[in-house]
């Protein structure tokens, strides 16, 4: 694989946003209209004790990507009520074009006490092309289960021969590496199965192999079908000390698969890596590939998780 | 009306000082019939921590079967250890249901997790015993029955049973979280799932018992028997504010079905109150009801929602065990 980067192409302090959401446009996520592409994403703001929600909000883009055509000043979905999964921010929000109407695949959090938060997937519909979505139900469709504990996330889903394919992450385990400092989560990727999207079969299995050890966080996949093959690109990086700029922070990794079971990774494949300085210099992280006109193009974020917005590559 | 003959108070951790883990609340009681005695499994508290949050352990005492109020032994550990960090079952493993199953014995418990904008969270998991009942393992570290798009929150009180080769677990759901001037109280009605292994769920997705006391009504601890052809449940319901004391406090409900789904509800026939004074005077909850040598029993807990320990009583009177 090789990609040509296109650089940055959003910058949420440059344009006013929903909700007084102030900076961060986080795991960027297309859907490709008749004459735009609108790019959701994750912004935030501050609550009364000073910690974030995360909001969702959307930028249109021309079909080729090279224009801004606007950006929604409007609340596209609200964040859930007191004590419900979605209630502290909803992170990424995953858009799926299911014909008449479109999906959208929530990752909602809540704040817990031991641990900073827990998260759930939840199902909202649009019926207006995406510009507002509304919840199916108050609860998630995908949360903690028998084999997958906490810390259900980052769903993508594309459906294959009349099933709907979700590929998301689980958490394994929640570590402490000093009394001081609050827990650090190890979370990986894993496959379920659906024939009415909101029904899923699921069996907690980990389907992309650790690079980096047991402790390795995998994030936020994204597939696409190319030569006869499934490609996948997520993100990883070390458990602990990821927020320390350099060489434990978010990269790229990516995996390929004949038969959606059976992934090999071969990160060495990935075809993108770090620049040598600018907005994604010491970070790439949340990948999302689609196709628009014969062309396909992967939006990611760069350096402190999209604090300063996103940037788009294309397959050459 | 039903005729419930109270025999006191069984057992009150507060009376047993050598357990710090189990120092008060006896909650949730429910029976394992063995040859000589009566085991009851119940929750129970250690001190509260200096925030003044508790966490609750699954706990049982035997009592001798031929004479029902005598106990005859206490446990010395809890039955489980709590959940690791991060899991459903971190803070607290109650209220409990066990049952036995081929040659184990299965616990069916909620979890407790803490939570920063209302102060908990709950989930049902599975526990098994390999050695009688004297501990448990947990099958995984998640629940078993969670979270869905109309069921959003506090999955708890789970009540398990097996009639005609179907398993059934009665348990509440949360509906919603209610501000107050204090912490958030929750609103929670009773629910039921069927299974053909116990393990994977199906749930009905409706409240079973309609409102007496609104649409604010708290119901928990759906408790199901069978008898004479039909299925009668006992259940606890109060107000959702200010029910600590008498006037608000739980009360053992009733409703009577034939499918085990659609309940038509009748308090009234229930016949179990508060008493006039004593360890149940100011409320009577999370009744378990089972039959026992020719006798059908409802063994329950007391005030301050089992603070003050878990009692008994025989029924002695079933007139018509309720023709519609």
């Amino acid at each position: 694989m090789k990609w040509s980067k296109l650089g940055k192409i959003f910058d949420p302090i440059k344009h006013k946003l929903p909700n007084d959401c102030l900076e961060f446009a986080q795991s960027p996520q297309a859907l490709v209209l008749k004459d735009r592409v609108r790019v959701y994403f994750s912004t935030r703001r501050r609550d009364e004790v000073g910690k974030y929600l995360s909001h969702v909000a959307y930028v249109d883009f021309t079909r080729n990507m090279r224009e801004i055509l606007d950006v929604c000043d409007h609340t596209v979905i609200e964040l859930g009520q007191l004590g419900a999964f979605d209630e502290h921010g909803i992170f990424p929000m995953h858009v799926f074009d299911d014909g008449d109407r479109v999906l959208g695949f929530t990752t909602g959090w809540n704040r817990k006490a031991s641990v900073s938060a827990d998260s759930s997937v939840g199902l909202a519909i649009s019926k207006d092309r995406g510009r507002t979505f509304q919840k199916h139900g108050t609860g998630p469709i995908m949360t903690a289960s028998l084999h997958e504990p906490f810390l259900i996330a980052d769903s993508f889903v594309m459906s294959i021969g009349g099933i709907y394919y979700m590929w998301y992450i689980f958490g394994t385990r929640w570590k402490s590496f000093s009394e001081t400092e609050p827990s650090d989560r190890v979370y990986k990727i894993a496959c379920a199965t659906s024939t009415d999207a909101i029904n899923w079969q699921r069996d907690g299995k980990q389907i992309i192999a650790d690079c980096i050890g047991d402790d390795e966080c995998q994030a936020l996949p994204t597939v696409f079908r190319r030569n006869e093959l499934y490609h996948m690109y997520f993100c990883f990086r070390p458990c602990h000390g990821f927020r320390e700029k350099g060489r434990n922070s978010y990269r790229l990794g990516y995996a390929c698969s004949r038969d959606l079971i059976n992934w090999t990774r071969d990160d060495s494949n990935a075809g993108i890596d770090l620049s040598q300085d600018g907005w994604d210099s010491q970070m790439q992280c949340y990948p999302h590939v689609f196709a628009c006109d014969d062309r396909v193009y992967m939006l990611y974020n760069g350096n402190e998780f999209g604090k300063s917005g996103f940037g788009l590559a294309e397959l050459v | 009306m039903l005729q419930w003959e109270k025999l006191g108070k069984l057992f009150d951790p507060r009376d047993h000082t050598d357990h710090p883990w189990m120092r008060e609340f006896a909650q949730s009681p429910s029976v394992l019939i063995f040859d000589d005695i009566v085991r009851v499994y119940f929750c129970s508290r250690p001190a509260p921590d200096d925030k003044g949050q508790y966490k609750s352990y699954i706990a049982f005492i035997e009592l001798d079967r031929k004479k029902l109020t005598r106990v005859v032994r206490i446990c010395n550990e809890p039955a489980m250890g709590l959940g690791g960090c991060g899991t459903f079952d971190e803070f607290g493993t109650n209220p409990v249901s066990v049952i036995r199953h081929e040659n184990q014995i299965r616990a069916y418990y909620a979890g407790w997790t803490r939570c920063e904008s209302v102060p908990f969270n709950a989930a049902i998991g599975i526990a098994i015993s390999y050695n009688n009942g004297e501990s448990f393992e947990r099958i995984g570290r998640g629940p078993v029955l969670s979270y869905s798009p109309d069921e959003p929150f506090l999955l708890g009180s789970p009540r398990v049973r097996r009639f005609n080769g179907t398993w059934c677990l009665w348990y509440v759901a949360g509906k919603r979280w209610i501000k107050t001037s204090g912490r958030p109280e929750p609103v929670y009605k009773i629910r039921m799932a069927t299974s053909s292994d116990g393990l994977n769920w199906r749930k009905a997705g409706v409240d079973l018992i309609e409102d007496k006391l609104g649409e604010d009504e708290c119901q928990a601890g759906a408790d199901v028997i069978e008898r004479a052809g039909r299925f009668h449940m006992f259940y606890s319901y109060r107000q959702s504010l200010n029910y600590k004391g008498r006037e608000g406090g739980y009360r053992i409900g009733y409703a009577v079905s034939d499918d085990l789904l659609n309940w038509k509800r009748t308090d009234e026939l229930a016949g179990m109150d508060v008493s006039a004074e004593g360890w149940d005077s100011e409320m009577v909850n999370y009744g378990h009801v089972f039959g026992l040598d020719g006798e059908t029993y409802m063994i329950y807990q007391g005030n301050e929602m089992g603070r003050a320990g878990i009692g008994l009583a025989r029924l002695q009177n079933a007139p018509d065990w309720f023709k519609p």
